[in-house]
């Protein structure tokens, strides 16, 4: 634990019992009572749970190609927080499987889409896609803790229990043996890029292909969702690595700048590709697109834009990384900034496409609270989120106290 | 070895190649698994979907699983096939039997199986009405309140004891704080004259006073009157006034929508009990236009206008080529969107018939017409003179239709009806008065002749025939009118003077005078439409003669000036000549079910029947001059002599004890509170229990009124019960569509007679009758061994009747039913409990001669002549074919209780008035909004808001607003208003106990309507029907409010200045004004929410 | 502010070449995936609801009995004609069927009988509807036009809501009608999103009597409903509570020789219904007329609903 982040411990740990028990109450009205609190409908079919599922997976995808940046390209400089990504990655990765989970109109029945797939549905390439991820990221994260859980094999108590029964192995592992698993961590990492690349993109695909929003219907619809999953995975693993990482030392801080830089570079880039993303169908304020886009931007919910991702999404983090980047604290806010509001970002490209309709007076034709093109999430699907964001903190913290994510990488035992 | 990256095989690759991948891929142990799978696959069935889930095919349309009756959504009654699963109603469409459903409707000699696969149209209603069956709110047992009147606390009691403690009285609600002792006089006590010798004694010697001129003499006839009947005093209500009648009067039954059966059963309780207080709400839908047509269809006979009848004409859109619709909004409401829609929009579409629209709003039907008329509410009649004006100038007027005087003159034109537009009329100092009588002018020698008495045809009455005039080149000619031999045609205007002096014009003349008093520019002036587009209706109208039709309904008829809007439109037809035209004036025309017009079974005859006189309750068919109660002008209230079924008097006229102070009252499916215009007069009323000692009621739900009731009975829905559901102007063809129990009744099975049967209004009333010992119900209530214990009793009989048709020799029967259609009969209402449907008790009612031919009808729906017959050639097969009065001496007869002046004879433009003749300009200062009200098809007024299949089409009303307007008052669509009168300053309902409710709706901003004129859908903001919390037996009910959303601005409507506890009122059709108040609207503040507003709709 | 540039590196250099043993472990997880991606391709031709293992041919033939006594003479109702032309179509299989529907705009009066039918027939519950009317009204007073457009599911030719359904759970047969197998459907909600007319609705599980004593058991809500001729319970929440929903012409009542709810009940007659492929049937006249139409036509999906204005 950061040391500044220490005194506010009591702080944290209330926080999440909050959390916990709202999103607990919510997740099992859920789970029991169905859909009936929620807001969407039939018309605005995908909601905030939608919106936080390409979130989370956002994020995650981020995060495995941050570390991938480590055991594939070789960046030593950020080898230290490589274990610390890999978790990162599987916890939002959980977060967002259990997000759209929750969403299914029958979600006892996703067994449905393994057991017999549609391969011409976008959607089902993207479940098949994370599930392989899924497992490349789980055998990655073994590969990358067994030298330290074999370290801890010796020892006694839990951590011994622990570190035996994890590593698979009595000792510490001979120098043959780290070569080999850092072998293939290697050749996993190398398979899991392309895969992360297809996967998220293909997420952005499977809006984009649906030529019944024109909003969503664009070839610029990946290449968001891509740029979008580094700046948040990113942001998220700046802000882990200055607030969770114990040791304060030099080298610590060294790769905190770099990663500092690395989001700074992404956010920028993903600025250019937002500015496209706008200028291009509104430039001459004609058509529908523009209507449409105007009111994402000066809308009913204007401030989701220009105060969630402008001002404190993007120009504060801006400020942060450009003339404070080299603090830990400024590198660390920042990376909260970006990636604490970056579901604005999801939210934007969900709801709004599904609040135009093609045909008019179809809201007036015939009445009822789930036939709208109007929405807000309801403070039940806040609940859901916030049980979610419940369920990652915890698995973040008892991945980081029993697991030797943060512990220094082991020297290797001469055979 | 790379991963495999072969594309996946085409989805329509054949099936064997893929059983052998199959097995390639899955040998060894899974190969066993997808084995098991090819069994999965076999047992899998799917004639749609093949999937694990069975399949189970639709089968109501089997004829074992569905009965036709007849819809109730609304009043026009379209037939419907209920489809019964499970036992309980799953579906309602269209009985292809029905011509409101299927045009041309099928011969009923088709089969039943085969009629059986086809479904009828059906409005949205009609789909929902088993919402109406199956509405959570419904009262199953007999409620009795628990606290005062009107405050929602109930408890269930039995149902004889109910009766008992209405009939009997007595301290009934000692437990209501206020009423610890207050005694209730029961029904028995009320019932004070028996004996209908005296009865028939003192009515005789009342008709006679009432017919005495000379006030002296009159009071002489009471005095003699009191002496004579000196012993039975004590039975009159007061014997200064013997003319008021028996006490038994002070007992009235008053109904909302009440179709033929019911009717019967009230009027039989109502000749047995000896009350003349049976009171209906006709004069709150279109009364007027009910009326006019009566008065247009009096006939000349013993030298006086009698025998009108209270129907009227619509058009025939079937071979209609061109219609100005006024006030009607057929695609809304009218009777009704199914039955007429049907037989307008292919014409419409084809260009066979052109329509224009007079309303001052948009509506369905004008955007589907070529002109559309926005005209200002309440100046029909200027609007009919331009067009009356542009006809006589253009000569487009039926001259050889209009000349003919008598029968015989028709028959030679080629007419079945005639009008007495040539009649000759006596001008006295400038206005016209009677018609002159040839003997009277000296023209022709009088006639002595005699005609059997209408009330005993044994006997015959004497009168003297004194023959009427017509002009024939400058001579005065002496015919009479229903000689059916010599024809005698008249010149059309004439303005002249008889060889004897006196001063006479024609009808026509007298129609043309008041046309020509004003330019068309003028008149169109004043009815606020372009005058260009008035006379391109003229001219469409003139050129299509007798295809060409004014078709009218609510719009003209509900404003103080009703009576003479509909009579100038109505005599538009007359100069077209439309009259029992195929494509002119059509009127309804039913099979006899009471056995009056021939049948094996003769319904009317009530044993122990009581002979009912004295003024009733509402003062109608009653002129205020006959009366002890006559002194001078204007008189306390307003007096009805042309009109009857007064709805917005029932209730004001208890509170002023007027004529006469009330004691009880049987209210059954009456809403008065909320359909009336300013209802809320009438609420202080139900709550008082002085001036209205017992209120029971007989309702489904506790509804605006009976929420006031004593007692409510609960009633058995329309899919539970039976009546006769008659037809409708419109409809060409002669029918019977019948109303006959398809579901099981909801309310508790009691006993009466000896009978178990669901508790409803006949059991009701016939439980009443058995405690007081009438003998109108009960065993030999028709004849000997012909019982009335039962609904089924009446109805079987009268289902008989309609099947044996009106001939003796029984040519007119019905086939039989073959025996597999008596055994659908018996199997498809396998569902219904022997209370309702005992096969062996309905076969010993009608006996067995008329019993398949009752099952043929029943199997029916109804009886429906072929749809062929309802025309012959180019006229009408069921024609009116009578005298038309196009100028009205019984009208003009008749002096306005308000004003001591007469009214006119004939078709006028009257400005807007109260009921002593002023203009009500006071109550419209500040006030610039005109307020009138329409339908949306989605609603009927009170009964539908508890269907939640209709709520979405339109969940809440609003206040149609034009964009001036709107923006005038500094509105926009969704801002909130308060809707404030002169007559309702504060803008609220006031329910007594059940609390104030405020006139808040949401502003409806749209082109669609006259500038000036707001207007709101009915229907809407209902406050009690499962609005309100109740709670019965201690237990909370809560109330839905998506059933009261909206605003209903009818407390709004102007009351009366000098009666002030009724609204405004067409003095001489009696129709209640609904278009005529203005209001003006105030700012809350408040708005709908985004969605809210989306929702708000004008259409 | 200069980058940090050199960099002590602690551990031990990393292997820079790519040795034929990092090789054989690339190939190995990329076999794994290969396998799993095979494993997938397999599974996805085991689906039972796959378009083409739904009935064909012969056996889809549906003898239907004549009208018998009621009179076909010319004079006789649309809804008779239609009725008759369906017996004609239902006699051939399957493929040789295509439906059409037209919906004449001159004789729609926007009376919403045949949305509140429809619910009706299929027992939709709140929140579901598939054939909402649209209403516009146009011009300023007193120069005004309104237009009423029934809007079903357009069964298209081209489906976009079929391909992303993620197990196949919809599908078009060869008469033009897309098809939901609700015990399949898993409720995602992709063909929702998908369908430019928003003619798909989701079933949420809500029902019209909640908040009122009988709390979603009236009995119009208990009894089960007939879709695609099967029986669905909603009430313990059973399919299709939780599934994707739409207009399926009533394929139910067109197995029984009977017109679509919303063509039966049409009180404007602006309604018709048949087999666009049978050359004398009413609907292949009505969809031949000059102002025929289809909505959203640059969407591509190719409708067989056809407006008349």
């Amino acid at each position: 634990m950061n040391p500044a982040i220490a005194p506010y411990r009591f702080l944290l740990w209330a926080g999440w019992l909050g959390l916990a028990v709202l999103g607990g109450w919510g997740v099992f009205e859920r789970l029991f009572h169905g859909h009936g609190q929620a807001n969407y409908g039939s018309y605005v079919v995908w909601g905030l749970w939608v919106s936080g599922y390409i979130y989370y997976i956002g994020l995650s995808a981020g995060a495995f190609l941050l570390s991938s940046l480590i055991y594939v390209f070789g960046v030593h400089k950020l080898e230290r927080i490589g274990r610390l990504a890999l978790l990162v990655a599987v916890i939002t990765l959980a977060m967002a499987l259990v997000a759209i989970f929750f969403d299914l109109g029958r979600e006892w029945r996703f067994t449905h889409v393994f057991l017999s797939p549609n391969f011409s549905s976008m959607m089902a390439w993207m479940v098949w896609l994370y599930t392989a991820y899924f497992l490349v990221l789980l055998l990655e994260l073994w590969f990358a803790l067994r030298p330290s859980l074999a370290q801890w094999a010796g020892e006694e108590g839990l951590r011994g229990r622990l570190g035996r029964m994890l590593s698979g192995s009595r000792a510490p592992l001979t120098e043959a043996q780290c070569r080999e698993g850092a072998g293939w961590l290697r050749a996993l990492a190398t398979v899991g890029v392309p895969l992360a690349v297809t996967f998220h993109g293909g997420v952005g695909a499977l809006f984009g292909t649906l030529s019944a929003h024109p909003s969503w219907h664009t070839p610029l619809m990946p290449v968001l969702f891509l740029t979008g999953a580094l700046v948040s995975g990113g942001g998220l693993m700046a802000f882990t690595a200055a607030a969770f990482w114990p040791q304060q030392d030099r080298v610590w801080r060294e790769s905190l700048t770099l990663i500092g830089k690395a989001v700074l570079g992404l956010l920028l880039f993903d600025l250019m590709l937002e500015w496209a993303e706008f200028s291009i169908p509104m430039w001459y304020g004609v058509g529908g697109e523009y209507d449409h886009l105007m009111n994402v931007l000066f809308g009913e919910y204007w401030y989701v834009f220009w105060v969630c991702h402008i001002l404190l999404g993007t120009l504060v983090p801006l400020a942060l990384l450009a003339f404070r980047g080299r603090e830990p604290w400024a590198i660390g806010t920042a990376g909260l900034l970006i990636a604490f509001t970056f579901v604005a970002v999801r939210l934007n490209i969900v709801i709004p496409a599904l609040t135009d309709p093609n045909l008019v007076g179809l809201e007036s034709s015939f009445t009822d609270a789930r036939l709208r093109f109007s929405y807000l999430p309801s403070f039940f699907e806040w609940q859901v989120i916030a049980g979610i964001v419940a369920l990652g903190c915890a698995l973040f913290y008892l991945g980081l106290r029993l697991l030797p994510v943060t512990t220094p990488e082991p020297q290797p035992k001469a055979p | 070895m790379n991963p495999e990256s072969q594309q996946p095989p085409p989805a329509e690759m054949n099936l064997g190649r893929r059983q052998f991948l199959r097995s390639l891929l899955l040998a060894g142990a899974p190969a066993a698994a997808s084995v098991a799978g090819e069994e999965a696959q076999a047992a899998v069935a799917g004639a749609i979907l093949r999937t694990t889930r069975p399949d189970r095919n639709l089968d109501l349309n089997n004829p074992r699983n569905f009965l036709y009756s007849a819809c109730m959504q609304c009043n026009t009654g379209c037939g419907i096939k209920v489809k019964i699963q499970d036992g309980e109603v799953a579906k309602i469409d269209g009985n292809p039997y029905n011509p409101w459903c299927v045009v041309p409707h099928l011969p009923m000699k088709t089969a039943v199986p085969d009629a059986a696969r086809l479904d009828g149209a059906l409005c949205p209603k009609g789909q929902a009405g088993l919402q109406t069956h199956y509405d959570p709110y419904r009262i199953a047992r007999v409620l009795k309140r628990a606290g005062p009147r009107g405050d929602g606390r109930w408890v269930t009691i039995p149902f004889d004891q109910a009766i008992t403690e209405i009939v009997e009285g007595g301290k009934l609600f000692s437990q209501v704080p206020g009423e610890e002792n207050r005694v209730v006089e029961g029904l028995r006590s009320i019932m004070a004259l028996r004996d209908d010798a005296v009865a028939k004694a003192m009515a005789a010697d009342i008709a006679a006073l009432w017919d005495e001129k000379d006030a002296e003499k009159k009071k002489a006839l009471a005095e003699a009157f009191r002496q004579k009947h000196a012993a039975h005093l004590d039975k009159l209500i007061d014997p200064a006034h013997p003319d008021f009648g028996p006490k038994n009067n002070q007992f009235i039954v008053s109904w909302g929508r009440l179709k033929g059966g019911r009717s019967d059963f009230i009027k039989r309780f109502g000749a047995g009990y000896g009350t003349t207080n049976l009171h209906g709400h006709t004069t709150v839908c279109q009364g007027s236009l009910y009326f006019t047509c009566k008065a247009i269809s009096e006939q000349y006979l013993a030298d006086k206008f009698s025998g009108g009848e209270k129907f009227y004409w619509q058009t025939d859109l079937e071979h209609a080529r061109y219609v100005l619709f006024v006030g009607a909004n057929l695609f809304d409401a009218n009777y009704g969107p199914t039955n007429r829609t049907v037989r307008l929009t292919d014409n419409l579409a084809s260009g066979r018939t052109h329509i224009a629209v007079a309303d001052p709003r948009f509506t369905k039907l004008a955007a589907k017409a070529g002109v559309w008329l926005p005209l200002k509410p309440g100046t029909d009649a200027a609007l009919a003179m331009a067009i009356i004006r542009r006809l006589i100038e253009t000569g487009k007027i039926d001259q050889k239709f209009l000349a003919a005087a008598n029968k015989a003159a028709a028959t030679a034109a080629g007419e079945l009806s005639w009008t007495n537009a040539s009649w000759l009329v006596e001008i006295k100092n400038g206005t016209p008065g009677k018609f002159v009588r040839g003997a009277d002018a000296g023209v022709v020698a009088a006639e002595k002749r005699t005609l059997p008495d209408p009330k005993d045809p044994k006997k015959t009455l004497e009168y003297e025939e004194k023959f009427l005039l017509v002009l024939q080149n400058g001579q005065p000619v002496a015919f009479d009118p229903n000689d059916k031999t010599n024809a005698v045609a008249g010149e059309l205007f004439v303005d002249a003077a008889l060889p004897n002096g006196t001063k006479v014009k024609s009808s026509l003349q007298i129609l043309k005078e008041e046309a020509f008093a004003k330019t068309i520019a003028e008149w169109c002036e004043i009815a606020g439409v372009r005058t260009k587009d008035v006379l391109k209706v003229a001219d469409a109208l003139g050129a299509h003669g007798k295809q060409a039709s004014v078709d009218i309904h609510r719009g003209p008829a509900q404003h103080t000036n009703g009576f003479y809007n509909v009579l100038s439109w109505m005599a538009i037809n007359m100069l077209l000549g439309n009259y029992d035209w195929a494509g002119g004036m059509s009127k309804a025309t039913t099979f006899g079910y009471d056995g009056s017009k021939g049948g094996p079974f003769d319904l009317n005859r009530v044993p122990g029947k009581l002979t009912a006189f004295g003024i009733s309750s509402i003062r109608h068919d009653l002129a205020y001059e006959k009366t002890t109660l006559f002194a001078g002008y204007p008189a306390k209230r307003n007096w009805f002599p042309l009109s009857s079924d007064i709805y917005e008097e029932v209730l004001p006229s208890i509170e002023d004890a007027y004529p006469y102070p009330m004691k009880a009252m049987f209210t059954y499916m009456g809403a008065s509170a909320y359909s009336l215009p300013a209802g809320h007069t009438n609420i202080p009323v139900l709550a008082d229990v002085r001036k209205l000692p017992l209120l029971i009621a007989s309702d489904i739900t506790v509804g605006v009124n009976s929420r006031y009731a004593d007692y409510i009975f609960p009633d058995t829905d329309y899919l539970e019960r039976w009546e006769f559901q008659g037809s409708h102007p419109n409809m060409a063809c002669k029918v019977a569509p019948i109303r006959q129990p398809v579901a099981k009744p909801l309310p508790e099975i009691v006993t009466v007679f000896g009978q178990a049967q669901p508790i409803c209004l006949e059991s009701t009333l016939m439980a009443i009758a058995e405690k007081l010992g009438l003998k109108c119900f009960g065993p030999n209530a028709f004849a000997e061994g012909q019982p009335c214990s039962h609904p089924d009793d009446y109805y079987l009989r009268a289902v008989a009747n309609v099947a044996a048709g009106e001939a003796p020799d029984g040519s007119k029967a019905v086939p039989d039913a073959s025996a597999e259609e008596i055994e659908i009969f018996r199997q498809s209402r396998r569902h219904l409990p022997p209370a309702v449907f005992d096969l062996a008790r309905w076969q010993k009612i009608v006996g067995e001669k008329l019993w398949p031919k009752v099952v043929y009808v029943l199997n029916r729906g109804g009886r429906y002549e072929d749809h062929a017959k309802g025309f012959n050639g180019k006229k009408l097969a069921n024609a009116y074919g009578k005298l038309l009065n196009l100028y009205q001496e019984k009208t003009a007869g008749v002096i306005h209780a308000g004003t001591g002046k007469k009214h006119f004879g004939t078709a006028r433009y009257l400005p807007i008035a109260d009921y002593t003749g002023q203009a009500p300009d006071a109550y419209r200062q500040n006030h610039p909004l005109q307020l009138i009200t329409h339908r949306t098809i989605a609603q009927t007024k009170s009964r539908t808001c508890t269907n939640y299949w209709l709520l979405p089409l339109m969940p809440e009303n609003g206040l149609v607003l034009h964009p001036h307007d709107a923006a005038a008052h500094g509105l926009s669509h969704g801002d909130e208003v308060r809707v404030v009168s002169a007559t309702n300053p504060a803008g609220v309902w006031d329910l007594g106990r059940g609390g104030k409710k405020e006139m808040l709706g949401k502003v409806i901003v749209s082109e669609g309507i006259r500038p000036g004129v707001i207007s709101f859908a009915l229907g809407f903001a209902n406050w009690a029907t499962g609005v309100a919390d109740v709670t019965v037996d201690g237990k909370l009910i809560a109330g839905d409010a998506r059933r009261g959303r909206g605003i209903h601005a009818n407390a709004a409507m102007w009351t009366d200045p000098t009666i002030k506890n009724t609204c405004m009122f067409d003095p001489v059709g009696g129709s209640v004004s609904f278009y005529d108040s203005h209001v003006q609207l105030v700012k809350t503040g408040r708005r709908a929410s985004h969605a809210e507003s989306v929702a708000l709709r004008a259409l | 502010m200069n980058p940090d540039t050199t960099s002590t590196p602690q551990e031990a250099p990393a292997e820079t070449g790519f040795t034929r043993r990092d090789a054989t472990k690339l190939a190995v997880v990329a076999g794994g995936l290969g396998l799993v991606a095979l494993a997938g391709k397999t599974l996805s031709k085991l689906k039972t609801t796959a378009a083409s293992q739904q009935p064909r041919g012969p056996q889809t033939v549906r003898e239907v009995a004549p009208l018998g006594t009621v009179p076909v003479d010319g004079q006789e109702d649309v809804l008779v004609r239609m009725q008759d032309e369906l017996r004609r179509a239902m006699a051939k299989p399957i493929e040789q069927r295509r439906w059409k529907m037209v919906i004449d705009q001159r004789k729609c009066v926007g009376c919403h009988a045949c949305t509140v039918a429809c619910i009706a027939e299929n027992k939709l519950p709140s929140g579901v509807v598939y054939r909402p009317v649209m209403t516009e009204t146009t011009g300023t007073f007193p120069n005004l036009a309104t237009r009423f457009t029934p809007r079903p599911c357009m069964q298209c030719e081209n489906p976009p809501c079929v391909p992303v359904c993620p197990v196949e759970a919809t599908y078009r047969r060869p008469d033009g009608i897309t098809a939901i197998d609700y015990d399949h459907c898993i409720g995602c909600g992709y063909c929702i999103t998908a369908c430019p007319y928003n003619a798909r609705t989701r079933d949420l599980g809500e029902n019209y009597t909640a908040g009122t004593p009988m709390a979603g058991r009236a009995p119009y809500e208990k009894l089960s409903s007939n879709e695609y001729g099967k029986c669905w319970d909603r009430q313990n929440h059973d399919s299709p509570v939780g599934n994707a929903r739409k207009c399926q012409f009533c394929v139910h009542r067109l197995e029984e020789g009977l017109l679509p709810q919303c063509v039966t009940t049409c009180i404007g007659r602006a309604n018709f219904f048949g087999d666009a492929n049978d050359p004398d049937s009413l609907v292949a006249e009505m969809a031949a007329k000059a102002s025929a139409h289809v909505l959203l036509p640059e969407m591509g999906t190719k409708p067989s609903v056809v407006y008349l204005s």
